[in-house]
């Protein structure tokens, strides 16, 4: 499904990438909340590395899927 | 010779481990401001963003040491920045023709901004500072162009934003120093130190100085921990899964230690008065508890050990309790007089007491270790608390120096005017969160002052001989580093600010440098102007540190008790304890330099911690009676109570001798009301409440009858007399 480049929020052009960013950062909450509710971060060697590494690959997933 | 070649290599790699801990932490943080710095500004101009300044700038704000304070600061500063985004778009678009309406409006905005920073003083108050700067960054240069003002206001918030995305992945990525094993370690150190200190003032080996310096300590941890733990939240999903355990074993912390207050206080007043059979009969209880006290004692209890010495304590209770009967049954043999069979009952209480809390706490500790707990149903919060005419004193001062400047920059078309005014507002800001605002704006100057020279020297001779980011950055290295290594000293940290921010602001090549000197001079002047501006209102209109403020801290200081009387149960020990802890606090921060002052503040917190907490615990009592006929609302004892909660609001709103005598006539009449109340139960303080009752009116008796609590003394002399060591 190709998405625009920009979408029009209000009147102000966006780069479509800017909302991904957004929304990945929800999903990316919502997967870390549930990762940290079953405790799984305490196997974790690096937990910030962690979270910052999945959200990079979520986005660039989302991101790839929408501008291929 | 031989010993010292022999030992080289162990103490070379303690000497090493030593600096380390000490020095190499900072040289860490030194490092890695650079490579944020380096990333952030290689970013700023691969997207050709119009300021990267406002990007280095906002780097060396956000940057802190802990990796969770850095993304704490960064969501409040996201937060701050949107809301100073939105006021001020609202304002452009208000006054876009008028340039003194809008910076009327600006400083107005600004002025209620610092006042919030100074009211919450934590990350939100941190979030207050950067809704008004960020108003005023982009507003300022707005009311010369307002056609692009818009643009402009995206523009910085990009930059904000990638500033602070730099800075957050840097430091919590790379050599991380996370906040949550910093809290843990103070924790942990926290409570050796107060076993510690409470063996020894259970052995009576504590001399009143000791208990002053130790419990001002624990006041400074305690609204450090709690800051400490909504940063860590920020940075660790364990922490924020342990979130209310965190703050509860804070709290019980402060309770234990009001607690062992009491306890102490109350036994060196049976000391002053040569209470000899009550103290003889009560020194096996004192003994027990340091033996129950032994096992925790000079080590760091871990929360892996700490379910076993709960369970240990545990049992230990029961015998501390057994011991207590049998010391009574003793002392009753010597047939004390009523007086004094209360000192013991009273005493014995608070000690058993102690051991329950104590109890409390380890078990709070020990269920850290799951990552699920019923003790995570905590719901008090963390009550921080502080002078409101200091607040909005701060504000007007600063929204009167923007309206001053502005004033100037219009009358007399000043060049630079709009850099002044911006300037101003960002060090009013910047000063706002600091406990001395005036020696922090002069150091900010001489840092401003010094990066100016410097930047004059790269921008004029080396600029326009280099090419390319790799050559600009090894210019720029060092200049930044030194910076970030004033920075990260709290002593010099004003230096570090002044040097960094201006650095940027001012010496910055932006893409299309442009090489005029007057210019850079001009706006160079117009800074340290301002920051001079800045400096003397923070030092001479209504400095913090004088007694006002003094005065009106111990005034807080004495509403907490009323706060105590008459706020809703419910949370109430927690809003307590953790108030009255943070306004000593800041009276410590205010008063330093000023012994006298902070020992009258410190025994005013005691002073109030005493009566506070046996008002509260006597409510709590009075609220959980059972529905029997002698417990009814109207006995006579309860009314006696109220009557003598009123007789302690009034005392500690006016504090004079009548007023005093009056409570303590309050007090006796309550205690005689409670004993000639018939009540069908056996006599021990675990099945009778009105006993419990007896021993809380009773403490708070001697509270008031002790010499040297500030109650006795007329308060006014000690502020009079510190208020003239001031100005001599």
């Amino acid at each position: 499904m190709p998405l625009p480049r920009e979408i029009d929020l209000l009147g102000i052009y966006m780069p479509t990438v800017t909302l991904l960013f957004l929304v990945t950062l929800a999903i990316g909450w919502g997967i870390d909340r549930v990762i940290a509710w079953f405790g799984l971060y305490t196997y974790a060697w690096h937990p910030i590395l962690l979270r910052v590494s999945l959200f990079t690959c979520f986005y660039g997933v989302v991101a790839l899927y929408f501008y291929q | 010779m031989e010993t010292a070649t022999v030992a080289s290599p162990s103490a070379f790699r303690r000497a090493l481990i030593e600096w380390w801990q000490s020095e190499g932490v900072l040289w860490v943080f030194v490092f890695k401001a650079l490579l944020s710095v380096f990333v952030a500004l290689w970013l700023a101009y691969r997207l050709e963003l119009p300021q990267p300044s406002t990007v280095i700038a906002t780097v060396f704000i956000v940057l802190q040491r802990q990796s969770g304070d850095v993304l704490a600061k960064s969501f409040y500063r996201i937060i701050g920045t949107m809301v100073g985004l939105t006021v001020t778009v609202t304002l452009i678009a208000l006054f876009n023709q008028e340039r003194v309406l809008f910076l009327l409006f600006l400083s107005v905005w600004l002025g209620f901004c610092v006042a919030g920073s100074a009211r919450f003083r934590d990350f939100r108050g941190y979030a207050c500072v950067l809704a008004g700067y960020t108003a005023v960054m982009i507003g300022v240069p707005a009311t010369l162009q307002p056609d692009n003002a818009f643009m402009n206001a995206l523009w910085r918030v990009i930059e904000i934003v990638v500033g602070i995305l730099c800075a957050g992945l840097v430091s919590g990525l790379i050599l991380p120093l996370t906040s949550s094993s910093n809290m843990r370690a103070t924790q942990y150190n926290r409570f050796r130190d107060f076993i510690g200190f409470a063996m020894d003032g259970l052995n009576g080996k504590l001399d009143l100085t000791q208990v002053e310096q130790i419990n001002a300590r624990f006041a400074a941890l305690a609204v450090g921990l709690e800051n400490l733990r909504s940063a860590s939240a920020f940075e660790d999903p364990r922490i924020r899964l342990r979130q209310g355990r965190l703050a509860r074993l804070n709290n019980e912390f402060m309770v234990l230690s009001t607690r062992f207050h009491a306890l102490h206080r109350l036994l060196q007043r049976l000391q002053d008065d040569n209470e000899e059979d009550v103290l003889e009969a009560l020194q096996p209880c004192l003994d027990e508890a340091v033996l129950i006290l032994e096992p925790l004692r000079g080590h760091l209890l871990v929360d892996a050990e700490a379910a076993q010495q709960a369970e240990r304590l545990d049992s230990s209770k029961q015998e501390l309790m057994q011991r207590i009967r049998l010391a009574r049954q003793q002392l009753a043999i010597k047939l004390p007089d009523e007086a004094q069979s209360l000192d013991f009952d009273t005493a014995a209480e608070l000690l058993f007491r102690f051991a329950d809390d104590l109890h409390g706490y380890l078990l709070t500790q020990a269920s850290l270790i799951s990552t699920h707990h019923e003790r995570e149903q905590w719901k008090d919060n963390f009550t921080p608390r502080s002078n409101g005419l200091a607040a909005v004193i701060s504000g007007m001062r600063c929204a009167l120096l923007v309206l001053l400047i502005s004033s100037f920059w219009i009358a007399t078309a000043w060049s630079s005017g709009s850099t002044a005014v911006l300037t101003v507002g960002l060090v009013s800001g910047l000063i706002s969160m600091t406990s001395r605002p005036g020696p922090f704006a002069t150091q900010i100057l001489i840092g401003a002052f010094g990066s100016g020279a410097v930047g004059f020297f790269l921008y004029f001779w080396v600029y326009p001989v280099i090419d390319g980011f790799a050559i600009l950055f090894c210019v720029l290295g060092p200049v930044l580093a030194f910076g970030a290594f004033l920075l990260v000293r709290p002593v010099t940290a004003g230096y570090g600010v002044g040097w960094l921010v201006w650095f940027c602001i001012l010496s910055l090549p932006v893409d299309l440098t442009q090489y005029d000197p007057s210019h850079f001079l001009n706006e160079w002047i117009a800074s340290l102007i301002a920051i001079g501006a800045a400096a003397v209102a923070a030092s001479f209109i209504l400095p913090p540190n004088r007694p006002w403020l003094w005065r009106g801290l111990e005034q807080d200081l004495r509403m907490r008790l009323v706060f105590a009387v008459t706020a809703k149960l419910k949370g109430l020990v927690a809003g307590f304890e953790s108030s009255t802890r943070d306004l000593l606090n800041q009276a410590y921060i205010q008063a330093a330099g000023h012994p006298d002052m902070q020992r009258h503040l410190m025994h005013w917190m005691f002073a109030v911690l005493e009566v506070g907490h046996a008002v509260i615990e006597l409510r709590q009592e009075q609220a959980a009676l059972p529905r029997e006929p002698w417990y009814a609302k109207s006995m006579e004892w309860r009314a006696c109570v109220r009557i003598m909660e009123q007789a302690l609001v009034d005392l500690f709103m006016q504090v004079d001798e009548d007023n005093r005598q009056r409570a303590l006539i309050a007090v006796e009449q309550a205690i005689e009301a409670v004993r000639n109340t018939p009540e069908p139960r056996p006599p021990q303080f675990d099945t009778s409440p009105l006993r419990r009752v007896l021993s809380h009116l009773h403490f708070i008796r001697t509270s008031l009858l002790d010499p040297h609590s500030p109650l006795a003394k007329t308060s006014s002399v000690v502020i009079e007399s510190a208020s003239l060591a001031t100005a001599t």
